[in-house]
């Protein structure tokens, strides 16, 4: 346990799937040798397999508190970095007739492979996004798993960082990890994942994916933090839930969980007896505490069509987009950065 | 095991594992075991390895050799695959790995215990030429103190491999490092990881004891 705890809301009901917080993150910490293939940030589509493919049945983190066993994802299963024939197209005098195209094996798996595929059937199909970065978890599993003691999780913040010094690639971690958000660097060798943009928060930025998302849907703060919204969502009204719970790690990433539009009957009318998105879909997401996550936002909704106030409303819809950020709000334009 | 002298032995015959010294030194014949799940440091990799076999090594053959300045262990055992790339995040490299008492008394199958630490002279084939000087004071205490002094260089032919890892007897480190002298009598264990086995870490076959290990006078001839 740490001190004090950093955290994220996101709220699915906002989320656009543009993946500008992805290209924000690779940008600014995934572009160094053998990184290519990492994704710290991800947005996929759900339902869907995911990223890594079929991470949500690889194993890891704690069943009744005792650790459990996981599989290694594949460089294939995170879909790898494709390489394109970008000389031939733009440099090579072709640009008529040569097509970009990936070049060698043709993939059969990608970071956003199952994008807007989701599930049901027309008129009443569904899907919604899913962010994803490391959870910075209270109980973190690849802490726990690894035998050199390369993780940390601070004391200031809880942020957890692979020491890449004490790290020999083992990758004990990335099976431990039940979200399988840790990735292996083939050419250092060793373990790297979302390091919440510790030397941002150190200056009071707000993490880099959070700052860039256009939808404001990433709030961002300490969770002690009464006046900042992460207290407000999670603690005093309860509408953010951490993505499996019962992968026992006690994530520090929180959802507000999706409200689809009405679905439609056979007749063509409006039918809302039950959810476009199933219940149990959300369930197995979420745990049984989204259905009162969503109660409560439903009747918050209600309240507002009734001309009513709600707070919760108000902090999720992010009328001034700095309250978003618990503090951390700082423009990083206004520091000079240095690269140690 | 008694370590010949070759008097004049240059490190590169001692770090060639098919050079002439070696092909004349009489190999000791080692039986390897698995380690036990039980001792692995994290749960993790007890709940991970608890119903899979550890240990894919049943023997390895080792000789030593040094030249009153260099001490050369050649290691060689039967391993069907050549596991040396880490080109996907599901494949391991094979290693291997000498180890030496820093005091006497230091625990072979805790790897050392609290003061009482072990050293070992580390090679991995992913990274053939540059050994590890690693300290360990019991489970899970593993730590890589120096990347410059120990050497290794491993050839795999036939299922076979055959690996040279060696160090100077002396070596001026602020660390715990095992000192060793000419003439002296001290112990050693080795350690073997089959990659294809995805072996690492504590996750190794192993000796299990300390074997007794006596270097020959730089005099040669045992006179001392």
């Amino acid at each position: 346990m740490s001190n004090r705890q950093v955290a994220m809301v996101f709220d699915l009901n906002k989320c656009l799937g543009c993946q500008t917080c992805v290209i924000a993150c690779k940008r600014l910490w995934t572009r160094d040798e053998g990184m290519a293939y990492m994704w710290w940030a991800s947005v996929n589509t759900q339902p869907g397999r995911g990223t890594p493919r079929d991470w949500e049945k690889s194993g890891g983190g704690f069943k009744d508190g005792v650790a459990q066993s996981g599989k290694l994802p594949t460089k294939k299963d995170f879909g790898d970095a494709w390489e394109f024939n970008h000389e031939e197209v733009f440099y090579g005098g072709k640009g008529q007739s040569a097509h970009l195209k990936i070049v060698g094996e043709e993939p059969d798996w990608g970071p956003n492979w199952d994008e807007d595929q989701g599930a049901g059937e027309y008129p009443n199909a569904y899907y919604f996004y899913l962010p994803r970065i490391c959870n910075h978890c209270t109980k973190p599993a690849c802490l726990e798993s690894c035998p050199r003691k390369a993780i940390v999780k601070r004391e200031e913040d809880g942020i957890v960082l692979i020491d890449e010094d004490r790290c020999r690639g083992y990758r004990f971690c990335m099976e431990a990890c039940p979200y399988k958000k840790i990735y292996f660097n083939h050419v250092k060798k060793v373990a790297q994942k979302c390091i919440f943009c510790f030397p941002r928060v150190e200056q009071g930025v707000a993490p880099a994916c959070s700052r860039m998302c256009p939808g404001r849907v990433r709030f961002v703060g300490y969770k002690d933090d009464e006046n900042g919204p992460i207290w407000k969502l999670v603690e005093k009204y309860k509408v953010a839930i951490p993505l499996h719970p019962e992968f026992g790690t006690d994530p520090n990433i929180f959802y507000v969980p999706p409200i689809a539009p009405p679905r439609y009957d056979e007749a063509g009318n409006l039918d809302e007896s039950k959810p476009r998105i199933p219940d149990e879909y959300l369930v197995s997401l979420f745990g049984p505490k989204v259905l009162e996550t969503l109660a409560t936002l439903k009747a918050e909704m209600a309240k507002t069509r009734a001309g009513g106030k709600s707070e919760v409303l108000d902090v999720l819809i992010a009328y001034q987009w700095k309250t978003m950020f618990g503090g951390l709000d700082r423009d990083p334009a206004t520091i000079e950065w240095t690269k140690s | 095991m008694l370590v010949n002298f070759v008097r004049g032995a240059p490190v590169e015959w001692l770090l060639d594992p098919e050079a002439e010294p070696w092909l004349k030194a009489k190999p000791q014949r080692i039986a390897m075991i698995g380690t036990p799940v039980g001792l692995q440091p994290t749960e993790a990799i007890r709940a991970g390895w608890a119903n899979k076999p550890i240990g894919a090594v049943h023997e390895v053959q080792v000789s030593a050799l040094h030249n009153g300045e260099v001490l050369a262990f050649r290691l060689e055992w039967a391993d069907a695959t050549e596991n040396k790339e880490l080109g996907d995040t599901t494949a391991f490299s094979d290693a291997a790995a000498v180890l030496l008492p820093v005091v006497p008394g230091a625990p072979v199958i805790t790897m050392g215990a609290p003061n009482l630490p072990v050293n070992a002279w580390y090679w991995r084939a992913d990274s053939d030429a540059q050994g590890r000087e690693v300290l360990a004071e019991g489970i899970g205490s593993s730590r890589t103190v120096d990347v410059s002094l120990v050497h290794g260089h491993g050839v795999w032919k036939g299922g076979r491999w055959k690996v040279v890892i060696s160090r100077a007897l002396q070596v001026n480190s602020p660390e715990k490092c095992a000192q060793l002298t000419a003439g002296q009598k001290t112990e050693f264990a080795v350690a073997i990881w089959d990659g294809a086995d995805a072996e690492r870490g504590g996750i190794k076959a192993f000796n299990g004891a300390w074997l007794e290990l006596q270097l020959a006078p730089v005099a040669g001839g045992g006179k001392g």
